[in-house]
């Protein structure tokens, strides 16, 4: 206990900023208030597992995410705490020494340490589109993530596969749940994954020792229960049919809602607009621009035009929208039927004309009668 | 005065010849109220859903415009699945015309016949006009894709709509599309399938009016009477 008080005081972190943290993560875990003392006890506890960060395909986004992890500065301050044993990015060795540290936490640990995956996993031409130390990137996730006590994909490449699976696919990039089926793989999507998210499952697994509650797609559904729409501080504007119809008009310097302008926040489950980015100070809308929806699956494939409401036709070049095909279905409907109903009224022109005759026949023979 | 009308009654010794030998109730009283349903729950389904995919009306004079289209379009969707449900109902039970009792039978001969009839008339290559008491084969076709897509669009509406509440036991029923296919594939799917059935509301307008011309059977007026001439030839 004290150790850790003196971590604090080195860090510059008071003993009431960890417990002020301990409630904010408490209540983003949505756990009732005297689950704080516990939270508080799993962080200081000195068995805390390692971690292994192992990168693949990715653009180092969320290591990016990492280390700028700065609300309260304890939460860095966690991060380091559970002994980040391995992160090529970040680590001080390099080369044969790194890779040696990595083999000895895996020995060592076996089925303890934490596992998280950045970045994609490509599978075609044997493995050799990503490759460390000799080995391809799908082997190494089956060793270490195949032994480690729990996996964490952060960022939508090795939740979702992401950019690198994006159509047509070159590499054939898979998600780190396509190739450990069988593991408790937690998928922390976001272009990059939101470091808060991050600290909160791993203060949550360090509390309770198993993964948080998730949803169909193994996201926690503390950080993506809930539609980014539903959450919105432009909601009201939503329902008051108050939108945004051109970039900087009126209603864009009013804060009106985005949904004219392709903002995909009614599709996407992520804690955006509570949680928000860069020390809470803002997020995608609140900043003024539509979200992209990079938290669902296949995003760069089903989320494109980021500017449109629907994705494009497929099959039909760049522009052929869903509005376009439907409007070309009616008015094939339209035309064909016009055009078998001008044909019926010409080919039945003889018809009506002798039933004509018939009728005027019919009506003078009983107009003779009558007289 | 009586020179001026003239009817079969007022000439009873000679009647003009009617096709009808006499007249049957075919369309009983709740499959009309189901059309009907279906009729009013699409036009405001599409209206309202269209609205929903494009604003395009101004809020200046309704507050709370986007909240209201989205209740009437939700309220809609329910009253148009409920009245799917009751049309399901009444393919099991429903008299012989709206039941699956009058499907076309592809083994039956005389099925095969009356359809190839229909075909040849459709695309003029016939000369006679075949006249059936219920569901022509051909339209029965249509209408099987129609309820197909009744039915998908049902689901997808659900589905989507469920979204707002990922705990709720809407979505534990209709969450399972989003494991196949990802949400935006399915909204572009839901609002697809709105321009399929505008271009079948034009193919069994125009096909109704057509027979009702035609065959001369009282097409149009037996959804809203329910009769149909039983003719002669």
């Amino acid at each position: 206990m004290s150790a850790f008080n003196e971590l604090l005081a080195t860090h510059g972190v008071s003993r009431r900023d960890f417990l002020k943290y301990c409630s904010t993560i408490g209540a983003m875990l949505a756990l009732p208030s005297t689950m704080i003392p516990k939270i508080a006890e799993a962080i200081e506890q000195d068995n805390r597992p390692p971690v292994i960060w192992l990168e693949f395909q990715d653009c180092a986004g969320d290591s990016e995410g990492l280390l700028r992890a700065s609300r309260p500065g304890v939460a860095e301050l966690v991060l380091d705490h559970i002994s980040l044993d391995y992160h090529e990015t970040i680590m001080a060795a390099a080369g044969h020494q790194a890779e040696a540290s990595k083999n000895a936490t895996v020995e060592k640990y076996k089925g303890q340490y934490i596992c998280i995956v950045e970045g994609s996993i490509p599978t075609g031409a044997q493995g050799a589109y990503c490759t460390i130390g000799g080995h391809s990137a799908e082997d190494i996730l089956k060793k270490v993530g195949g032994d480690a006590a729990v996996v964490i994909a952060v960022g939508s490449c090795s939740a979702f596969g992401g950019l690198p699976a994006a159509y047509p696919n070159p590499t054939g990039a898979k998600a780190v749940r396509d190739l450990l089926p069988n593991k408790t793989v937690i998928n922390l999507p976001g272009c990059p994954m939101n470091v808060d998210n991050l600290t909160g499952t791993i203060v949550h697994y360090l509390t309770f020792g198993s993964a948080p509650a998730m949803d169909r797609f193994n996201r926690p559904k503390f950080a993506y229960g809930k539609r980014i729409h539903d959450n919105c501080e432009r909601r009201s504007h939503f329902d008051a049919g108050q939108y945004v119809e051109n970039w900087g008009d009126y209603g864009h310097q009013q804060g009106w809602c985005l949904y004219k302008m392709g903002c995909k926040g009614p599709e996407t489950f992520h804690n955006c607009p509570t949680l928000r980015w860069n020390e809470g100070l803002s997020w995608p809308v609140m900043a003024g621009h539509g979200c992209a929806g990079c938290s669902e699956p296949g995003f760069w494939d089903t989320m494109m035009p980021m500017y449109r409401r629907l994705p494009n036709v497929p099959g039909f070049g760049v522009e052929a929208s869903a509005l376009n095909i439907g409007t070309a279905i009616v008015g094939a409907s339209a035309a064909i039927f016009a055009t078998h109903g001008a044909v019926t009224v010409a080919r039945n022109w003889k018809n009506v004309a002798s039933a004509k005759a018939d009728l005027r026949e019919e009506i003078k023979e009983h107009s003779d009668d009558v007289e | 005065m009586a020179s001026t009308v003239d009817t079969p009654a007022s000439r009873p010794e000679k009647q003009y010849e009617c096709a009808a030998r006499r007249f049957l109730y075919i369309w009983e009283g709740p499959l009309r109220i189901i059309h009907w349903v279906n009729f009013f729950s699409i036009i405001i389904l599409s209206v309202t859903g269209y609205f929903i995919h494009d604003p395009f009306m101004s809020s200046a004079q309704h507050p709370y415009i986007m909240g209201n289209v989205r209740y009437v379009h939700y309220l809609f969707g329910i009253i148009f699945s409920v009245n799917l449900l009751f049309r399901i109902y009444g393919f099991l039970v429903g008299n012989y015309f709206a039941s699956w009792r009058g499907i076309p039978n592809p083994f039956n001969a005389k099925d095969r016949k009356n359809f190839w009839a229909f075909i040849r008339f459709y695309t003029f290559t016939g000369k006679e006009t075949p006249h059936l008491l219920g569901h022509n084969p051909v339209a029965f076709c249509a209408y099987t894709l129609l309820f197909a897509l009744f039915i998908l669009q049902m689901l997808s509406g659900f589905a989507l709509w469920a979204q707002n509440d990922p705990g709720s036991s809407l979505y534990a029923v209709t969450g399972w599309i989003f494991g196949l296919v990802s949400n935006q594939w399915v909204r572009w799917f839901h609002f697809l399938v709105m321009f399929l059935i505008g271009g079948f509301v034009i193919n069994h307008i125009y096909s109704v009016v057509l027979f009702d011309f035609k065959s001369k059977s009282g097409e149009v007026s037996s959804i809203f009477s329910g009769w149909k001439p039983d003719r002669r030839d």
